[in-house]
């Protein structure tokens, strides 16, 4: 054999490293179910997520984005909520599935995918350790988008791209079809899961997006099934999220 | 009415740390609270919320219906709610924060269920488990 075919062999191999072949003894398991890290104080303090990023739009975004805002924290002055996508029972999507107000999420893990399912409106994210990232012109934009992701020591990397432009990220900002998320999920304690998201996107954001999520295990939890098929929210004549009642 | 500013209390905190929510609670009426007896048409264990139908009698005889929301099945188990807590027919007493237009429906505070116990609407309202 010559030096050259070993080279190349060497190359094949080294080429297939970030995907199934970091999976090890070693790999932490995720699997299970995850409430929202409610240790936030006294001796678990330094579990807690640190303090989120600010989110810097490009002016042209940032304009309508904090009129909205502004238009949000007047309607909630005048006891009002305006239309959201969450009161027409419409999925959160990536990022915002992580954290949706208490509702916990199951990770399973093997070592070619990790699937994580919320428990809010069922949404399922399924993230591929056994193959690259595919070109953003070939995922067709939804709610999921599509996860590949891999193990760098104890950390998994997942990047997800293919984000529609009607789910809204972090706090309801905009994004446009170039967003990019990247997320480093990490084991603090055995019980304790960071993940920590970083939002990419070079048409909206000045600069990166990182905000972190933690969580708690929550031992022996039973997911509860959660169709959306009694919603009595309806979005008024003036945009105000109101409540139907039943006639007698 | 002794539990009032508490029960505002968790109302904010619960606002507070649901920015993701499926709604917020400002189409209710925190600061008032009313208690309503009837029998109950149809217990909803159903999402994204579930509901209490609720016939209310006045002493005159008049039957008024009333639509109360309460929090998702995932939320209501942790305050020891189940599926079969409550059935048509039923007598039950409910505490609620009011629609702020006036409508007849609310937001459960409490409910006191015909076995006597008394249940709150999730974490931070109301008794728990």
């Amino acid at each position: 054999m010559d030096l050259k075919k070993i080279f190349c062999a060497t190359l094949a191999l080294a080429s297939l490293l970030p995907f199934a072949g970091a999976q090890s003894a070693k790999t932490p398991d995720l699997t299970g179910v995850w409430g929202t890290f409610k240790g936030g104080k006294g001796p678990n303090a330094k579990f807690a997520a640190p303090p989120a990023g600010q989110l810097v739009l490009k002016p042209e975004y940032a304009k309508p984005y904090e009129a909205r805002r502004a238009k949000e924290a007047e309607a909630n002055q005048r006891g009002e909520q305006l239309a959201n996508s969450g009161a027409q029972c419409v999925p959160y999507g990536v990022p915002t599935m992580m954290s949706v107000a208490v509702y916990p999420v199951e990770i399973i893990q093997t070592p070619k995918q990790v699937t994580i399912v919320s428990e809010a409106f069922s949404e399922v994210r399924r993230v591929y350790l056994d193959r690259p990232q595919a070109p953003l012109e070939d995922v067709a934009p939804g709610y999921y988008g599509r996860s590949v992701g891999h193990w760098e020591a104890d950390t998994l990397v997942v990047d997800t791209i293919g984000i529609k432009t009607s789910v809204n990220g972090y706090r309801g900002m905009p994004h446009s079809e170039r967003m990019r998320i990247t997320e480093r999920m990490k084991l603090v304690t055995p019980d304790v899961l960071h993940d920590q998201i970083t939002i990419d996107d070079p048409v909206v954001l000045e600069k990166p997006m990182v905000y972190t999520l933690a969580y708690q295990r929550v031992p022996d939890y039973e997911m509860v099934e959660f169709v959306c098929d009694n919603n009595r929210e309806f979005i008024d004549e003036n945009g105000i999220v109101r409540m139907k009642v039943k006639e007698r | 009415m002794k539990s009032r500013p508490l029960n505002v209390l968790a109302m904010t905190m619960l606002l507070a740390i649901s920015a993701q929510a499926h709604h917020s609670f400002t189409m209710f009426d925190a600061t008032k609270q009313i208690t309503l007896s009837g029998i109950v048409t149809s217990f909803e264990w159903t999402n994204p919320h579930s509901y209490i139908e609720i016939d209310v009698s006045d002493e005159g005889g008049a039957v008024k219906h009333w639509s109360i929301e309460m929090g998702s099945p995932s939320i209501l188990q942790q305050s020891g709610w189940k599926f079969s807590s409550l059935k048509k027919g039923d007598k039950t007493t409910l505490v609620i924060n009011p629609l702020k237009d006036g409508r007849a429906g609310g937001f459960l505070n409490t409910a006191t269920l015909p076995t006597g116990k008394t249940l709150g609407n999730g974490p931070g309202r109301g008794p728990q488990k």
